[in-house]
């Protein structure tokens, strides 16, 4: 995994009045231990995969003597579906993952669930992944609250505050039985502070108490005619439970202020920033006493009218704050409004820009709109110098777009296949998610669409009929196990697709942060579980397999142009196995340092290049773009154009002078094995060649 | 501090830094964050590592509240966003990220500290540019002495290396040392501690970082060498044809402007070094040919540097030859081993295509067998990909051998099929040397397009043919036909010099 959790695991264990100093995401994973969980699950995507990370850590030594079982999810589905338990049993439990795109993929359990609802409380965590530092499509959580009614909470910034949430959710799930969702920005997962703990709670039914009886009601079930009194009781009995509950328990913060003409509406989780807004404005101070009130939505879903109504009530001005479209929460404000004939001017969209993150400049531009007077002097000053560097730079500053690591296993295999496309012609390439997006970035520029975890080479299935080359799909190993199985392997091997998939095993879910996979090996409680790719895909009637090693990239390369070319019909798979390099050095980092530190010998690989060779045309780099392969300036007199260079964070994968190779570049690479305490003969013949070549040298 | 009972500041201190993945900024924030804990006040962090470890920029955002608040005080509102114009310090760990801060309007020159680190980590854009695609770096730093209130610039990567440690532990040392936010060097000293991590090696960095900042960030640059300290350096290196450097070196600044002694003076070494005496000769010749056409030194200069780099262009020959120098094992021992007991063992990843070996062939045989080849192969022509292992004596004989035989070079095919577009490329700069400064230079430097071994050299050659072919004379023609002078054709040959060298294949 890509960070240890051991100091975070301490932290879980703590009691009353302790006090846990971490992210957000600590916090909500301790307020779940002091909520009573039985059960735990999820599918690992950034900002929510260290919630599953640190529980994994944490399973021997807390989970277990709780009796609390840890879920390590196949995906989203399963994970949605694991919450299945609280519908029949008073069990608390919580699930995660990333959201829009998680949510998607279970939202058919979600319904299932949403349904006959819950006895005992169910939350889900999701990592709501919108706006700048987004790695996903752009589309509102809130949705699926409003069409399945699950509440949503959107909870203000602040650990203590998660905490409160979490705790107070479970008993919203509870007292109405609706799932309840809490949806956790980027910034706000990994916001650092600090809370005050309170004891981890033993859950009555759990793996140390198990059930006994069990429970049949058929009106629990999602069939007709249930379904058809379910969605009575949505609306009926649930939603209005819920309200009551957010009202009599203070979900929602009302921050008074002496203006009571205006006001302002906002998503929790938009508070810190719009506070921030209008103390920059003059309007607040910088401890959030604000001079006009605001209306503070922990609770997103459902929204309680008579809250709503009662702040509006008298204000001549109401601004709604709500970030993403289609905007839900102003709709159903200005319907309150309108059904109750209230004289209120509401304001929204119309005064902020409607789509993308709610930064502070958007909401400060907002605000100004709305207020007028002073803050328009106040954002000027605020806003004085903007542009000048623009001006000053000339040109903007080039991106930097996240890519493939240092001796990364995927990086030579889109070489390979960079190379093959030169040969033989550019053809159809459908990407998918993981690590190996990044193909689709500069200098690969490899991939033509994406279509969600897994869903590469499904995606290929129209355009491989409809085009004259084969088309070539990508697929990880995480992805594979998530969904590719069936959804891509068995739906084209069903419909006899003539195509080539590309599976890049790595043996970790990698992007997030190296989770264990089935390819693994051990799943992430420690247990040894091994699946096969190549074994499954054979028993899926698969006939044409290779499997290559990707750093061998003129082999791989052969490999590709044999798929594309062979005249055997149907899929065609080349399994790329190399381990995760993040992973990997992990591993070897500890272990080079401990051979050296006690005199073993050690060989150690690295590259480089003859800057006297090297012409700068730079090809290497437009099939490679490895980190450490970099520029150095040109050491020759008479040459301007900077020279390519290997850095000292080379790990010595030999992408390099592979590509040099396989691609025909140039001479310019070699490998050099450094052999830190040789052996006795090692050294006496390294003696004895360096005399003998050094008699010939100029 | 005293414990107060009044707070007298309305507002948190921000601190934002711009890294790469992989660089520590996680680490350096949690530092920071400890530190104010340390010194019992309030703070918040954020970030955006959704990439981290992967190279991609990221950002981390710090507030610190500048006093201790007392039991029961309300609490600060800490924002998870940096507001333009509103922040107190910007850490970068890469020249590159100070300007994407800058360019985000984050520095405000009322209040911004700016701390980064001068080195540079090209992006994939500025690295796959064939030629020189690496932004400039002035403009990075007149933003930054513009735009910071205070500056401190300073190559923390290599601070680090100096004392073996990390660039973000010097980075906070220099942040301790400028005093801008409330915390002493102890508290950042307890921070890294605390950290449990490589703590002797983050202290050390952190003292250099401190160090720097109090040493007003003194930058070492290399004055460059006297030209006859390296005119002596270069005749060793030619052992024997040392003296023969020297006589044409004398010559040439007998003849030539004093500006161009030194670029002359290296442009002969290189081609005495690259073949012989003679040779050398014949490029002084070129030389002499332009200068009696009227040109400038501006332009003769770069026609000396272009026109010596493609005379030496890099036939197997050659590149065996470089790769054998006593200089080049050297180098690498020095470049990637600290300590003389290790043993080093280098592979070079040599591929030569069919043209490149019976290029050094004498044309009268090659010719033919180029003809055949390049019927047959008209794409990727059949290549011999070997792994010389140099530092065994069988591998350097190979190499040494081949580049022994530079006395075949004059009448081999390559240097028949070099020189044919080389005479070509001359031709057309001596024509419009004194049509026009701006247009001669263009034109001389389309030699600079062509780069690389093999195809990719093909590819480009074949490029500059065709410019010099075909855009080149009629581009003049309306030039001269609507006697405007001639910038239409010098931006046009720059464009397409451009659209080649940024050219995908």
């Amino acid at each position: 995994m890509e960070r240890s959790f051991a100091a975070d695991v301490k932290q879980l264990a703590f009691g009353n009045g302790q006090t846990l100093r971490g992210e957000g995401i600590l916090a909500i994973t301790k307020a779940l231990l002091q909520s009573g969980i039985s059960y735990v699950g999820g599918y690992p995507g950034s900002p929510v995969s260290h919630l599953l990370d640190v529980l994994a850590d944490a399973n021997e030594s807390l989970l277990a003597p709780l009796g609390i079982y840890f879920d390590a999810s196949a995906s989203e589905a399963a994970a949605a579906a694991l919450l299945g338990a609280s519908i029949n049993y008073p069990m608390r439990g919580a699930v995660t993952w990333k959201s829009v795109v998680g949510t998607n993929v279970a939202s058919d359990a979600l319904s299932n669930l949403a349904s006959p609802g819950v006895i005992g409380g169910a939350l889900i965590i999701v990592g709501d992944d919108y706006g700048a530092g987004a790695s996903i499509i752009q589309e509102r959580t809130h949705a699926f609250a409003l069409k399945s009614s699950l509440c949503l909470l959107d909870p203000r910034p602040g650990l203590q505050n998660f905490a409160r949430l979490v705790e107070a959710g479970f008993e919203l799930s509870e007292a109405s039985n609706l799932p309840t969702m809490l949806s956790l920005r980027i910034r706000a997962a990994h916001l650092r502070g600090q809370m005050i703990c309170r004891d981890n709670v033993r859950p009555a039914i759990s793996m140390l108490s198990p059930l006994h009886q069990p429970s049949f009601d058929y009106s629990r079930i999602s069939h007709p005619p249930s379904t058809f009194r379910h969605e009575a009781q949505k609306f009926e009995l649930r939603l209005p439970a819920a309200r009551r509950f957010v009202l009599e328990r203070g979900l929602n913060e009302i921050i008074p202020g002496e203006d009571s003409q205006v006001g302002i509406i906002v998503q929790g989780g938009l508070t810190a920033t719009t506070l921030r807004a209008l103390a920059l404005l003059g309007a607040a101070d910088g401890f959030g006493r604000s001079r006009m009130p605001l209306l503070v939505l922990n609770v997103v879903h459902p929204l309680v009218p008579e809250q709503i109504l009662d702040f509006l009530a008298e204000k001549k001005r109401v601004l709604v704050l709500e970030e993403g479209m289609p905007n839900f929460i102003e709709q159903e404000v200005k319907a309150l409004a309108y059904d109750r004939q209230l004289k209120t001017e509401i304001h929204g969209k119309d005064l902020i820009a409607a789509q993308g993150e709610y930064v502070p400049q958007v909401i400060i531009n907002a605000l100004t709109r709305f207020l007028a007077g002073e803050a328009e002097e106040r954002r000027a000053a605020l806003l004085q110098h903007a542009g000048r560097a623009r001006q000053m730079l000339e040109q903007p500053v080039p991106p930097r777009p996240p890519a493939f690591c240092t001796g990364c296993p995927e990086r030579p295999v889109f070489s390979a296949l960079k190379i093959a496309q030169r040969e033989l012609g550019a053809t159809h390439v459908a990407a998918d998610i993981g690590c190996h997006a990044f193909a689709t970035l500069p200098p690969f520029n490899q991939g033509n669409t994406i279509l969600g975890y897994g869903m590469g080479l499904a995606s290929a299935g129209a355009v491989a009929q409809a085009f004259d080359r084969r088309v070539i799909s990508i697929m990880g190993d995480g992805g594979f196990w998530h969904s590719g199985l069936t959804a891509g392997v068995a739906n084209a091997v069903y419909n006899r697709q003539d195509s080539v998939l590309v599976i890049l095993e790595n043996f970790y879910t990698s992007a997030t942060g190296q989770q264990a996979n089935p390819s693994s090996g051990v799943n992430p409680r420690g247990q040894a579980v091994k699946m096969s790719i190549a074994e499954t895909i054979r028993s899926l009637g698969v006939r044409w397999l290779r499997l290559v090693n990707p750093y061998r990239v003129s082999d791989t390369l052969a490999v590709i142009k044999e798929a594309m070319t062979t005249k055997a019909e149907g899929l065609k798979v080349i399994i790329a196995r190399g381990e995760c390099q993040l992973e990997r050095q992990r591993r070897a980092k500890p272990q080079i340092a401990a051979k050296l530190k006690a005199g073993q010998r050690i060989a150690l690989p690295r590259f480089g290049v003859d800057a006297d060779v090297c012409t700068g045309d730079k090809s290497c780099m437009r099939l490679n773009g490895c980190p450490s392969l970099t520029l150095r300036e040109n050491p020759d007199p008479l040459r301007d154009d900077p020279v390519a260079h290997v850095d000292e964070s080379c790990v010595g994968c030999g992408l390099c002078g592979e590509v040099a190779h396989a691609a025909v570049l140039c001479p310019s690479f070699y490998e050099v094995k450094v052999i830190r305490h040789p052996r006795f003969i090692e050294r006496a013949l390294d003696e004895i060649r360096r005399r003998i070549i050094g008699l010939l040298q100029t | 501090m005293n414990q107060m009972t009044e707070v007298s500041a309305n507002r948190p201190l921000s601190i934002l830094i711009g890294a790469l993945g992989g660089q520590g900024g996680g680490v350096l924030t949690e530092w920071i964050i400890a530190a104010a804990t340390h010194a019992g006040l309030a703070a918040q962090s954020t970030s955006i590592p959704g990439v981290a470890q992967r190279t991609g920029a990221t950002t981390y955002y710090l507030e610190i509240f500048p006093e201790r608040l007392p039991e029961g005080a309300p609490e600060p509102v800490f924002s998870l966003y940096p507001v333009p114009g509103d922040v107190d310090v910007i850490i970068a760990g890469e020249l590159l990220e100070a300007g994407r801060m800058l360019e985000m309007d984050y520095a405000s020159p009322e209040r911004t500290t700016l701390i980064t680190s001068t080195h540079r980590l090209y992006s994939i854009g500025e690295k796959s540019v064939a030629g020189n695609g690496i932004y400039p770096r002035e403009r990075i730093e007149r933003a930054a002495h513009a735009l910071a209130h205070s500056l401190v610039a300073f190559d923390a990567l290599a601070a680090a290396r100096a004392v073996g440690s990390e660039a973000n532990a010097v980075l906070l040392g220099a942040l301790a040392a400028l005093n801008v936010l409330p915390l002493t060097p102890a508290d950042f000293e307890a921070a890294i501690r605390a950290g449990g991590v490589a703590v002797e090696r983050n202290l050390t960095g952190f003292a250099a970082g401190l160090k720097v900042v109090t040493a007003a960030g003194a930058r070492d640059v290399q004055p460059e060498r006297a030209w006859n300290e390296l005119k002596a350096e270069r005749a060793r290196a030619l052992r024997s044809r040392g003296a023969a450097f020297l006589k044409l070196c004398a010559q040439a600044e007998a003849e030539f402007a004093a500006s161009l002694h030194r670029t002359l003076g290296e442009a002969i070494a290189r081609l005495t070094d690259y073949q012989d005496e003679r040779y050398a000769a014949d490029f002084l010749a070129r030389v002499r040919q332009l200068v009696a056409l009227g040109a400038g030194p501006k332009l003769t200069e770069l026609f000396v540097r272009r026109l010596a780099v493609w005379m030496t262009y890099e036939d197997a020959i050659r590149v065996a030859e470089l790769k054998t120098r006593r200089a080049r094992l050297a180098r690498i021992r020095q470049e990637h081993l600290s300590d003389d007991k290790a043993v080093l063992s280098v592979t070079d990843y040599l591929k030569p295509d069919l043209d490149e070996i019976y290029g050094i062939l004498p044309a009268v045989i090659a010719a033919p067998l180029a003809r055949r080849a390049e019927r047959r192969w008209p794409q990727g022509r059949p290549t011999l990909a070997q792994h010389v292992r140099t530092t065994t004596v069988t591998g350097f004989l190979r190499l040494w051998l081949l580049g022994r035989l530079r006395f075949l070079r004059p009448a081999s095919l390559r240097y028949q099929r070099e020189f044919a577009l080389l005479e070509r490329w001359q031709q057309a700069v001596f024509e419009v040397a004194i049509t026009d400064e701006s247009l001669a230079c263009e034109v001389i430097e389309l030699a600079a397009v062509i780069k690389g071994y093999g195809h990719v050299r093909r590819r480009l050659s074949a490029a500059v043919a065709r410019l010099l072919d075909e855009t080149l004379a009629p581009a003049l023609a309306r030039d001269r036909a609507a006697g405007q002078g001639y910038a239409a054709t010098t931006e046009l040959l720059r464009q397409e010099r451009q659209a080649i060298l940024s050219s995908e294949n």
